[in-house]
């Protein structure tokens, strides 16, 4: 079987990728696995398209949910064998990593594993890049050169929004951190053509000592109770980013309003428009009005003690 | 454009994609300056939004008013006027700091 490793930053677009091909119709019979930092898990909401889908929550598989990756990956291994090998089976398998992960460790560990290197061939690794923030996540983190460093194929997403000259500085920095790896553009999941970037002078990135100024990042969750509305979760989000977008690296979840089930996203001090999503039919209990967090500098008590005061004036 | 201030409507600030119609969006209007006085009183400043003028309108003490159009504005006046950003992280909204494990 091939698995495909789908890596890249907190929100460089690996979801919005992998939604538009399954909507395509590429990765025909394969099965999706998404992993997720967060115990809540968001991103499955939005795969709906694929026909066999697990999701690995609560632990980014390079670390702490690597043994939960292993076994899954055997489950699969294993249900496979016993399917009649004439028939439709599984033939594929595209990882989904949590944004925190470092794709290494997760390729080691199967390569080490004495069942699954029998079964799986890594056959790529693909990162996405997000044209709007990867020179500034370049600059300060570690694990966003490690995801460039290991990629076969980098995908540039969000390529409609970010200024050509500095499009062209990115490109041409991606191109000497990886040389090797096989780049192309993308906008909304659909592939489009890249700019040349001849001529633009590479950024020189400045060593980066181990992880020593920089708190860890952790995911927490939130959850908006009925105390909560929309209208106050959304001026205390505003503010938040404002305040501390530079250490807010991820927001995502879905809010209920008068309007529907709202998916909102933000990717540091951007937001990506609020997406009304369907009502649930499948029966599936998905946690709504939870809000998955993630980013350092901060308890988690902080933001949900904050985000009680900026809705306490109910009724006032 | 509003053509009683000049204003631009520009439409949808995300925080406005929670209302399902012009009702729900007064409502959430009238909310958003309710969350926002109890919030910038803290800085000092005052927020007002009667509905019929497209903006939030903030003032402070020393008789400074200005339009705001959206949030992010919000938080950028407010900057420049008491030259604090407006942090829910600070120690005014997560109440008395606890000692850290």
């Amino acid at each position: 079987m091939r698995l495909t490793v789908l890596g890249g930053y907190l929100g460089s677009g690996k979801t919005t990728w992998l939604r538009h091909q399954l909507h395509a119709g590429e990765f025909v019979g394969a099965h999706v696995i998404v992993n997720e930092a967060a115990e809540t898990p968001v991103d499955d909401a939005l795969l709906q398209g694929s026909s066999m889908l697990s999701v690995l929550a609560g632990g980014c598989a390079c670390c702490a949910g690597k043994a939960d990756l292993v076994s899954l990956l055997r489950k699969i291994c294993d249900e496979r064998s016993k399917e009649n090998p004439t028939g439709p089976r599984v033939e594929q398998i595209v990882l989904e990593t949590s944004g925190l992960a470092d794709p290494a460790p997760i390729v080691e560990a199967i390569r080490s594993d004495p069942v699954l290197v029998h079964h799986i061939v890594v056959s790529k690794i693909l990162v996405t890049v997000d044209a709007l923030h990867a020179l500034s996540q370049l600059r300060s983190e570690p694990l966003g050169r490690r995801q460039i460093e290991i990629a076969d194929c980098m995908m540039i997403t969000k390529l409609d929004e970010a200024q050509a000259s500095d499009l062209g500085k990115l490109l041409a920095t991606l191109r000497v951190l990886n040389p090797g790896a096989e780049m192309f553009g993308s906008i909304k999941g659909g592939v489009s053509p890249l700019p040349s970037f001849d001529g633009a002078e590479p950024e020189h990135l400045a060593e980066l000592s181990a992880d020593i100024d920089l708190p860890p990042i952790f995911p927490s969750k939130l959850v908006i109770n009925e105390t909560i509305d929309w209208t106050a979760f959304s001026v205390w989000l505003s503010a938040l980013l404002h305040a501390r977008g530079e250490d807010v690296l991820r927001v995502k979840g879905v809010v209920r309003t008068p309007a529907g089930r709202l998916l909102v996203q933000t990717v540091r001090k951007v937001v990506q428009s609020p997406e009304i999503l369907p009502e649930q039919t499948d029966g599936l209990s998905r946690e709504d009005n939870t809000i998955v967090v993630i980013g350092r500098g901060y308890r988690a008590e902080e933001l949900v003690r904050s985000l009680d005061y900026f809705a306490s004036t109910a009724g006032n | 454009m509003c053509s009683a201030c000049g204003f631009p409507a520009a439409p949808g600030h995300w925080t406005e994609a929670g209302a399902a119609n012009s009702s729900d969006r007064l409502r959430m209007r009238f909310r958003r300056a309710e969350v926002l006085r109890n919030v910038l009183s803290t800085y000092g400043l005052k927020a007002y939004d009667g509905g019929l003028v497209p903006g939030i309108q903030i003032s402070n003490q020393f008789g400074n008013q200005v339009i705001a159009s959206d949030l992010a504005e919000v938080w950028v006046i407010a900057h420049k006027w008491t030259g604090r950003v407006v942090d829910p992280l600070d120690a005014r909204f997560v109440g008395a700091p606890e000692k850290a494990d």
